[in-house]
């Protein structure tokens, strides 16, 4: 921070917001052009049935085009009680 | 054999047309013989951008259904003998082009010129993708806001998908040209910066154009603003065109000119 800032404050800028909105977003939207995501998708969900109940399967990557990794969230339903 | 450059972009009106008419200019002017191509069927502006509107006889449909030779289409620029200009068609919709017939005309084109430019239409339809299945190289156009690089990402992950060269193993070489920057805005954090761009699209750079009002009176006048050698846009399209012909230059240094605030904030940090 520079003594201007220090001095007269500093409030988070659109265009970090810009940034920061545009990650998130894209990180999911990426995944959607790979061909076999909605195959892998299903078979992610057969498999972890076996185990546990689930309610939706995540999948996001930080990258475009050559990508070398998925991030891969399950999120489960509450086992019943 | 040429090379086919495609310029595109996914959210409209963010200079695919502008930027396909100075970097035809540009290469051109470099000697390399050049034939800019518009591929906005129905819409057609390029010739507008390129001063050539009076001379169009026949367009590039015309030549795909055969009611014309290829050099009867043609349009050469009068300013530079090395420039040729394939107008697009006004009356007929994205649908009348073919994809066996547009790969003919360009296989062709390939043969007789260096360069051939494409500019193609907003959108990731059918416009788009007869406009990049042949291409070599993508010139993916961008602005500094949310949704142009939201849109040129999106493009950026499907070129390969819709192209040639890619099922054949090979690459389109991708690059982004980042077009409309305002360095004052830049400066007080309210317009993402190059970097930034760069940074979420992961591509290399090959143009920054700035902001510049001579841009449309350059349009109006159907004078690419690259004949300019006093304008600052003018500059970034010719470096922006040697790149592609390989040369490693600097970018522009684009800063705000300093009003009273700047020289105060400049004296404190
Ligand atoms: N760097 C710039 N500075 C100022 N004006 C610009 C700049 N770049 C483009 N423009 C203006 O923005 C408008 C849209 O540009 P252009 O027609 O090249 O975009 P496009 O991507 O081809 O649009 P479309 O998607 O409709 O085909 C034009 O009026 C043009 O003059
Ligand atoms: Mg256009």
């Amino acid at each position: 921070m520079s003594l201007f800032e220090a001095i007269f404050g500093r409030k988070k800028k659109s265009a970090e917001a810009a940034r920061d909105r545009l990650k998130i977003m894209l990180a999911h939207e990426r995944v959607n052009t790979l061909p076999y995501i909605d195959d892998l998708k299903r078979d992610l969900i057969e498999v972890v049935k076996k185990y546990a109940e689930v309610n939706d399967i995540k999948i996001k990557t930080e990258k475009n085009q050559d990508i070398d990794f998925l991030e891969v969230e399950i999120l489960l339903n509450p086992p019943k009680s | 054999m040429g090379t086919i450059i495609t310029v595109t972009s996914g959210k409209g009106g963010v200079g695919k047309s502008t930027t396909t008419a100075n970097v035809a200019v540009g290469l051109a002017q470099a000697g390399k013989r050049v034939v800019a191509v518009d591929f906005d069927i129905g819409l057609r502006n390029l010739d507008m951008i390129l001063g050539l509107e009076n001379r169009i006889v026949y367009d590039s449909i015309d030549v795909m259904e055969g009611r014309c030779n290829l050099s009867q289409a043609l349009i050469s620029d009068k300013r530079d003998k090395n420039l040729y200009f394939l107008p697009a068609s006004q009356t007929k919709d994205k649908s009348a082009l073919q994809k066996e017939k547009v790969r003919e005309l360009l296989e062709t084109l390939k043969k007789d010129f260096d360069y051939i430019v494409i500019d193609s239409p907003a959108g990731i339809e059918s416009g788009f993708e007869n406009s990049i299945f042949l291409a070599d190289e993508a010139l993916i156009i961008a602005t500094p806001d949310v949704s142009s690089v939201r849109d040129a990402d999106r493009v950026i992950g499907i070129i390969d998908a819709k192209s040639e060269k890619a099922k054949e193993g090979k690459e389109v070489k991708k690059r982004v040209v980042i077009n409309r920057i305002k360095p004052e805005m830049v400066e007080s954090g309210e317009m993402m910066s190059v970097d930034d761009v760069l940074n979420i699209l992961a591509i290399p750079l090959i143009g920054v154009i700035p902001e510049d009002k001579k841009i449309i009176s350059a349009t109006n006048l159907g004078e690419p603003i690259i004949y300019d050698k006093n304008s600052l846009a003018g500059e970034a399209y010719r470096r922006l065109s040697r790149r592609i012909l390989g040369e490693d230059l600097e970018f522009l240094e684009l800063k705000a000119k300093k009003g009273f605030l700047g020289i105060i904030k400049g004296l404190f940090s």
